[in-house]
């Protein structure tokens, strides 16, 4: 299995050092150089473009420039951004790669959650409205345009019910003499997050050695109350009320990307249940008297999740897309909309860095979903 | 295959001829073959209502591609109605909503709603098309040859299809409309050269390693056949009901793409519904709901419509070319 | 509670059907048997002939297509049919458990062989902690003939005769009454086979369990059963001690089938005395079932079902029985 994890690894750091070499060339090949957009102006006189060409390293060789690039990209350099100089690029992606990611992660897990529970579902109750209403809307959602339906989540959800701010990270009236920065309250809520989520693994990993006949009575309390000392250690924080803020601000892209990207979860489920469903070992299952539901979950479910698990990937790379769109239209300050922004003012050393932070996403997702289906199969864990 | 070699005099015409007879009784009875089983797979996508509806929706936005030459040639006076140029003065107030004289109304600067409507279906269709014939073509050559090459090239052409995979191809594209302009034909070729080398080649590879492996290449191979006349006359003909599948999902995707990035406003184009929708989003008449529906109800209605008219004729294109996913009658 | 002789399991008048697009099939019709507490019976025929169907029925895992048109099956007296969904979950494995046709896959291919077995016997709360329950597989695994350190390992590490040696320890994990072993070594090789079979009856005397033993191989079924049924076309066509059934068999069916088989431990061949094929269910012919591919098929077996020829309790659904002590009952 190691063996396996360590091939697939490597695999992607070459990926990797693939897509800097791609991005370098790709940037060779568009006319004109990073230089060009000083250069371009006619009042400067040819001695100091050649000296601007030269502290861009423009006056050397291509594999010259190829190795430096290659050297600065692996040290962090990724240059200083043109939008927002002089503040480095990897500056300002370490403020807004948190906030894309807080988007993503929520939103995939959700999804997977809600798309892989009701998946299960109708293909074990087949036929009725309720299959009938959950493939249609699955679909629906599956084919919408997803600008056009983050619209109508914003007209709906943002104007007609007001319920939700319209978009953008926080309202500045409420931050409106506020003396800690948003980046530092939403730092703390990520590691409020990552406290709270670390609490929950190890108190199932506590309630595993009694086996499973510990029922789920005991473990909703405790994590319950753990989830109730962070709430109240925030109320008490003083800065409960921007937290609050950035959370309003937060429901509804993640739940438009959810939306979006649950359908082709429970679809996917639903197919993959109806294969598993014929199988041997789930007859067995209900030979051997074992109650429905745990036929069904483990099962039918478990093995029906394999297959979804591998096409996990495209599911990420949809969501990774999907999130850029959101961001767009939300104003939601992530690497998608720092991408758009950088595209749209050509601010190409920003552009190469969200890139390649996305390349970095997508390659990172590729292999959390092969350690998941080691993880989850025992034929390849054991290879 | 005996056909003793011939020696002796130099092949007259007649010989010629004979050999140019039996090459057309050849291809006519390929293509009689390929007319029957066409007809039999003709008749399994129809029978699924998927396959039905989704053809009925691509006719139909065939057909509004081609009202719109028509329309503007007789019917449409091109100073009010041009997709990009026109303006209607008789509106006091732009947008303004549907009337008899625009059906759809007119967009914030004036222009025909309907016109553009029908105008990009058409940049749609081309769109569409060249993209999935680019991807098919790649895909096939490329499944084709790393199937029967194997190795090495196999190996390289596949690890490739992994990168392409792993990519985001949106925010890939957004990146490739920074460092170079681009229009509709750039944008299909992108596309289907994506499409080409990534997943659709991993599928057609596994298809040709199946024909590969079957007797008659075999037999072709005995009978003389070189590494080329194989790939291209036994092995690519197997694989075209496949890739006639895929070119359906590219369509859908190159639509889709083509839509994000044109309502990003990242796109040299003249018009499409991306645009349409941009225009309207970018002048901020989206949230103001309802009260302004036609700007974006008919081009966003349209993408999803024929992405998803596309996408429903490959999952019933699927039934014909995997016989594993007919419903079956026991 | 129930009387010893009284006999373990009644099925009578059984008849099941498949609700299917060509129209009905009739997979099961008019069978009655009696099994005896302790003792092994055989059901042998064809494939399709409906022996797997009558073993879903005593189990009652019927698919939803199926409908039970007449008749009862009695497990001590109590009609399964007639119990609710969750009592009868509680009757499976605890009294009925099952050895399923195709072993290779009945086992759970991401949990351990151990945990599916102990997943059997917490269910049924035959132990009272998991300790217990664990050495009880531990127990069982040696009864089969395995390790118990295999009991950690996953199924994809079992040869096939492994794998079935921990079916049959699956099976048996909860102390059924009945045991039903639906073509248990089928896909395993001829020496496996034997002495999986040896081991089962050893077992089966050992627990005094009673056991449906079904399979298309008539030399297996000689060997472990006391009584033994043969079906053809959904129906029960002769059935009576093994010994007297082998020996002398009444139905033309059982002759041919036997004929097929040389000897118990000899070489197989294919059906060459026995041409045709089963009938086709969904429209069986009328008469005597077997009436197609009898040859001494008079008039009569084309349109009469043939009455029941009896000596003690051997009997016979045939016109011209070939072993002439079975007589007709009034």
């Amino acid at each position: 299995m190691t063996g396996y994890l360590v091939r697939r690894t490597g695999q992607m750091v070459l990926t990797l050092f693939l897509i800097i070499t791609f991005t370098f060339f790709l940037v060779q090949a568009q006319p004109g150089d990073y230089a060009s957009f000083y250069v371009l102006n006619p009042d400067l006189p040819p001695e100091v473009k050649d000296q601007i060409r030269a502290a861009f390293g423009l006056d050397k060789p291509a594999w010259q420039q190829y190795l430096i690039h290659l050297k600065n990209t692996l040290t962090g350099n990724l240059g200083v951004s043109f939008g927002n100089f002089p503040r480095p690029v990897l500056d300002v992606l370490a403020e807004r790669v948190p906030r894309t990611l807080v988007l993503f992660l929520t939103a995939t897990a959700v999804s997977f959650y809600i798309g892989f529970f009701l998946g299960k579902a109708i293909a074990w109750r087949r036929g009725g409205l309720f299959e009938y209403g959950a493939t249609i809307s699955g679909a629906m959602l599956f084919t919408a345009f997803t600008p056009a339906f983050a619209l109508m989540m914003i007209w709906v959800f943002a104007f007609r019910l007001g319920w939700f701010p319209v978009g953008k990270f926080l309202d500045p009236l409420v931050w409106r003499g506020a003396d800690v920065s948003a980046n530092y309250v939403f730092g703390n809520m990520l590691l409020s997050a990552a406290a709270f989520i670390t609490f929950a693994l190890l108190v199932m990993l506590f309630l595993k050695r009694f086996g499973r006949r510990v029922p789920s009575v005991v473990a909703l309390p405790i994590l319950l109350g753990g989830a109730l000392v962070i709430v109240v250690a925030w109320t008490l924080s003083g800065i409960g009320g921007l937290a609050l803020d950035i959370v309003k601000h937060m429901v509804l892209p993640v739940a438009t990307l959810t939306l979006i990207s649950f359908a082709g979860t429970m679809l996917l489920t639903r197919n993959s249940m109806l294969e598993t469903i014929r199988e041997d070992y789930v007859m067995a299952a209900r030979a051997k008297g074992l109650p429905d539901k745990q036929v069904r979950d483990r099962h039918a479910a478990r093995n029906a999740m394999l297959p979804i698990v591998t096409s996990l990937v495209y599911s990420l790379i949809f969501a990774i897309d999907g999130s850029v769109i959101i961001e767009s239209v939300f104003s939601w300050p992530g690497t998608g909309l720092t991408l758009l922004e950088a595209v749209r003012s050509e601010d190409l050393p920003l552009v190469m860095g969200a890139m390649l932070f996305i390349g970095t996403l997508s390659l990172l997702a590729h292999v959390i979903v092969d350690v998941l289906y080691v993880y989850l199969d025992p034929r390849i864990r054991y290879q | 295959m005996t056909t003793p070699v011939p020696v002796g005099p130099i092949p007259t015409p007649e010989f010629e001829v004979e050999l140019g007879r039996g090459r057309v009784r050849f291809v006519l009875a390929r293509l009689r073959l390929m007319w029957r089983s066409f007809r039999s797979g003709w008749g399994i996508f129809m029978e699924s209502r998927m396959g039905r509806l989704s053809l009925f929706t691509i006719v139909a936005f065939a057909l509004m591609a081609a009202a719109h030459p028509i329309l503007m040639a007789f019917v449409w006076d091109p100073a009010t109605y041009d997709p990009v140029t026109g303006y209607s003065f008789d509106q006091v107030e732009q947008p303004a909503p549907p009337s008899w004289k625009h059906p759809l109304g007119t967009d914030p600067l004036g222009r025909d709603v309907l016109s553009q409507l029908l105008y990009s279906t058409r940049s749609e269709f081309v769109l569409g098309i060249t993209a999935a014939l680019v991807t098919v073509g790649i895909a096939t050559f490329v499944g084709a040859v790393a199937a029967y090459y194997g190795r090495l090239l196999d190996a390289f052409f596949m690890r490739l299809a992994d990168l392409i995979i792993a990519l985001p191809a949106i925010s890939l594209l957004i990146v490739l409309s920074a460092l170079f302009h681009l229009n509709l034909f750039y944008l299909a070729l992108i596309i289907g050269v994506l499409g080409g080398f990534g997943g659709t080649a991993i599928i057609l590879k596994s298809q040709a390693l199946s024909i590969k492996v079957k007797p008659f290449i075999e037999a072709a191979r005995v009978a003389g056949g070189g590494d080329f006349h194989i790939i291209f006359v036994h092995i690519i003909p197997h694989l075209l009901p496949l890739a006639l599948l895929y070119m359906m999902f590219t369509v859908t995707s190159a639509i889709f793409a083509e839509a994000v990035l044109s309502f990003l406003g990242l796109l040299d184009l003249r018009m499409s519904w991306g645009i349409m929708i941009h225009t309207a989003n970018t002048g901020g008449y989206l949230l103001g709901g309802t009260r302004y529906w036609w700007l974006i109800v008919p081009a966003g209605a349209s993408i999803t419509l024929l992405c998803s008219a596309f996408y429903l004729a490959g999952r019933a294109l699927d039934e014909v070319v995997n016989p594993r996913l007919r419903r079956r009658n026991d | 509670m129930t009387d010893r002789s009284d006999p373990l399991l009644t099925v009578d008048g059984l008849s099941l059907s498949y609700q299917t697009r060509q129209g009905e099939v009739q997979a099961i019709r008019n069978v009655s048997f009696e099994l005896a507490r302790g003792s092994a019976l055989g059901l042998v025929g064809e494939s399709g002939c409906g022996k797997t169907s009558v073993a879903n029925c005593l189990m009652r895992l019927l698919p939803d297509n199926a409908r039970l048109s007449a008749g009862r099956v009695l497990l001590d007296g109590q009609d399964v049919f007639l119990l609710t969904e969750e009592e009868m979950r509680l009757q499976r494995w605890r009294r009925i458990s099952m050895v399923f046709q195709a072993a290779m896959n009945v086992l759970n291919p991401v949990y351990r062989v151990g945990q599916q077995i102990i997943e059997a016997i917490e269910t049924h709360n035959v132990e009272p902690t998991d300790t217990a329950a664990r050495e009880r597989v531990a127990r069982l695994f040696r009864m089969v003939g395995l390790d118990p350190q295999l009991m950690e390992r996953y199924p994809h590490e079992f040869s096939g005769g492994m794998r079935q040696r921990a079916v049959i320890a699956m099976a048996l994990s909860c102390d059924p009454d009945l045991m039903i072993a639906d073509e248990p070594t089928t896909a395993l090789d001829v020496i496996v086979q034997d002495r999986i079979l040896r081991e089962l009856k050893a077992i089966q005397q050992q627990l005094a369990m009673s056991i449906i033993y079904i399979s298309h191989d008539i030399g297996a079924v000689a060997e472990v059963t006391d009584v033994v049924g043969v079906m053809y076309a959904g129906r029960l066509v002769e059935m009576g001690d093994t010994a007297d059934v082998f020996q002398t068999p009444a139905h033309p069916y059982t002759a041919a089938l036997m004929s097929s088989f040389p000897s118990i431990s000899g070489e197989r061949r294919p059906l060459t005395n026995l041409p045709g094929e089963p009938p086709n269910l969904s429209d069986p012919p009328p008469g005597c079932p077997f009436h197609p591919r009898c040859a001494y098929a008079t008039d009569v077996c084309r349109t009469e079902y043939p009455p029941q020829v009896k000596s003690g309790s051997h009997w016979a659904a045939c016109w011209h029985p070939l072993d002439v002590t079975l007589v007709p009952q009034s």
